[in-house]
């Protein structure tokens, strides 16, 4: 009786462990500062998760499928300054920064994907690769130097609100919904999973492993390049040197969030809370003004600790 | 094997022939003197400014100019140095990554004979001359210029540079000096923000969430986090009742000036800085005299009064 309440309590804690870990670290949190569980600072971490959301939410396509994308923070950087380079006031309409800078994204995840498959080339180097040319291809477009003076409606997006959400939010959220049921609801979710899982078991079963493999790099440049608009949107500049490490956060957030680097395994609302492990941490030091040497070693041991946790229970 | 040792061959060969292509078609005609000149990183604004600033006057002074991206890396900084050695460039322009590590560039210079100078900042050897700006300065000016708006009382947070750089370290320092005099001011908060507009935007909300109305004025290391701060305030609708004030004077942050927004930017000298080092180190080519081999060029203070002379610039 008592063993089995047990086992049924552990099987809880194994499914859910980085949720609870999440909670945790939040009631943790509003016990040290009275100014974490406000509305509007609830409301300040998601907007300053969205850009981290968007981005970990695309490579966990490319991780499901046993891939990795390192090029993420320079494609921020890249259709950031590419987009901002089409939004200066009384130029073109809002569409074209949009199109163009999601288009660059595409198309930086298209030739990712197919050297890939096509070159058989690991995926850690050639994304390794497109790292240092899409951050070269960014500071060419910029001559180095930061492109300002932004229409009001590009800056829209990064700064404005809608019904009282920051537009941030509202895409992040946006992007959760389509990935979740893309993810869990379509024949290439499916797919996906299946090609990360077993490579040689999905090609076997008539599934175009290229072509899967083609799709979730081009998600992932894409969502790239969504999250380098909104960030140049909101700090209302394109920066060639944005995003510089981005990638790793990410990645750590998927990773928090159990998806597994060998493929196959992962969720999006577990690199949902991952992202939201994240900005929890990095809010809350700054409220408690933690100093930034040990903020760096207590982001780590977090991020270490609530996958361990995570591992322990999923055994 | 046989085949990748061949691709090694070819190149090895193709990039010896593009380098000395380059060279040939630069430096046709009567033999014009070489500079050699490493930057710290041409990824940053400033660095860019002085760099072209730098190229304008070698043009003009009918210098041919080698200019190459040490970006941030000490150690490609000395090798890079090297390379000009066995060039044998007539002068050397150094733009320190590093005051330690950097250090060693200048002694090989010197040993090989080749005249050498930092721009921008110091090394801890020293070179024959120098073109720059003393960065406690510039935290001075700008600690100075927030305790007069606050009329020597408030409290304050300071958003810092990358921890453990040169210009983090000094402007810190020359506003501390400032913060001695002023005992009214208080410090709420110190972090760093990396010099990123997007991570100072963001430890902006946070500070607005924990002190909130108690926070009276802003200073940042540069006028990136100086802006991602003032950005933060408006959102928060706070910014007609905080200081905000940083330094470097880059274009947004000017028109931010004019516009009323950013109470105050200071002015580095990037043309004055780059120009002044071409000029020095054509004067030891040329074996002239230098009248002064320590040339600071001064810092200005940047507000609504003044910001129009600035933006032409």
């Amino acid at each position: 009786m008592i063993a089995g309440k047990l086992k049924q309590a552990s099987d809880i804690i194994s499914r859910y462990g980085i949720f609870i870990a999440f909670i945790v670290l939040c009631i943790l949190l509003s016990l040290a500062t009275p100014h974490f569980l406000t509305g509007q600072n609830l409301l300040i971490i998601l907007r300053q998760v969205s850009v981290n959301g968007i981005l970990a939410i695309g490579v966990t396509f490319v991780i499901i499928t046993g891939g990795i994308d390192l090029s993420l923070g320079s494609v921020v950087a890249l259709t950031g300054v590419v987009a901002a380079g089409f939004a200066h006031p009384g130029t073109y309409p809002l569409i074209v920064p949009l199109l163009i800078g999601l288009f660059t994204g595409v198309v930086v995840g298209l030739i990712n994907g197919l050297v890939i498959t096509l070159g058989r080339v690991a995926p850690f180097i050639v994304t390794l690769g497109m790292m240092t040319i899409a951050r070269g291809l960014a500071l060419v477009w910029s001559d180095g130097r930061p492109v300002s003076n932004l229409s009001p409606a590009f800056n829209f997006i990064g700064g404005g609100d809608w019904l009282y959400i920051p537009v941030p939010i509202l895409l992040f959220m946006l992007v959760i919904v389509v990935s979740y049921i893309l993810l869990n609801n379509t024949t290439i979710g499916r797919y996906i999973y299946a090609v990360g899982g077993n490579e040689q078991a999905a090609k076997a079963s008539g599934i175009r492993v290229n072509a899967v493999k083609l799709f979730a790099y081009i998600i992932c440049g894409g969502l790239a390049a969504l999250a380098g608009i909104v960030l140049a949107s909101r700090i209302t500049t394109g920066q060639p040197n944005a995003g510089i490490a981005y990638e790793l956060d990410a990645i750590a957030a998927v990773v928090i969030g159990g998806t597994s680097l060998m493929g196959g395994r992962g969720t999006v609302t577990g690199t949902v809370v991952g992202v939201l492990i994240i900005g929890v941490i990095n809010n809350g030091l700054d409220l408690l003004n933690v100093s930034s040497y040990y903020q760096q070693i207590i982001k780590g041991v977090i991020i270490i600790g609530a996958v361990l946790l995570d591992r322990r229970n999923a055994k | 094997m046989n085949i990748r040792f061949n691709r090694i061959i070819f190149l090895v060969c193709s990039s010896i022939l593009i380098t000395s292509c380059h060279q040939q078609t630069k430096s046709n005609g009567e033999k014009l003197p070489v500079i050699g000149a490493s930057m710290l990183s041409l990824q940053s604004e400033f660095v860019v400014n002085v760099k072209d600033a730098m190229e304008a006057r070698a043009k003009e002074k009918n210098v041919e100019l080698i200019v190459n991206d040490a970006q941030r890396t000490a150690e490609k900084q000395v090798q890079q140095i090297e390379t000009f050695i066995s060039q044998k460039v007539d002068a050397i322009i150094l733009n320190p990554c590093e005051v330690e590590a950097s250090s060693p560039a200048i002694a090989k210079a010197k040993a090989a004979g080749i005249p050498i100078i930092n721009v921008n900042s110091e090394t801890s050897a020293t070179p024959d001359g120098f073109v720059g700006s003393r960065d406690e300065q510039a935290g001075e000016i700008a600690m100075e210029q927030i305790a007069k708006l606050l009329s020597g009382k408030g409290n304050i947070v300071m958003i810092d540079g990358y921890m453990g750089q040169a210009a983090q370290i000094k402007r810190a320092i020359g506003a501390k000096n400032i913060l001695a005099k002023y005992p009214d001011i208080k410090v709420l908060a110190e972090q760093t923000a990396e010099w990123d507009r997007a991570k100072a935007m963001s430890l902006m909300e946070n500070w607005i969430q924990s002190y909130g109305n108690k926070i009276n004025a802003v200073f940042a290391h540069n006028d990136e986090m100086g802006m991602g701060a003032l950005q933060a305030l408006e959102q928060a609708k706070l910014k007609d009742k905080v200081i905000v004030v940083s330094i470097d004077a880059i274009a947004d942050a000017l028109q931010a000036v004019k516009d009323g927004r950013l109470d105050a930017t200071v002015f580095q000298d990037a043309k004055g800085q780059g120009a002044g080092a071409v000029d020095m180190a054509l004067q030891l080519v040329k074996k002239q005299p230098v009248d002064n081999k320590e040339v600071f060029i001064p810092f200005q203070l940047v507000t609504k009064e003044n910001v129009d002379g600035f933006m032409k610039k």
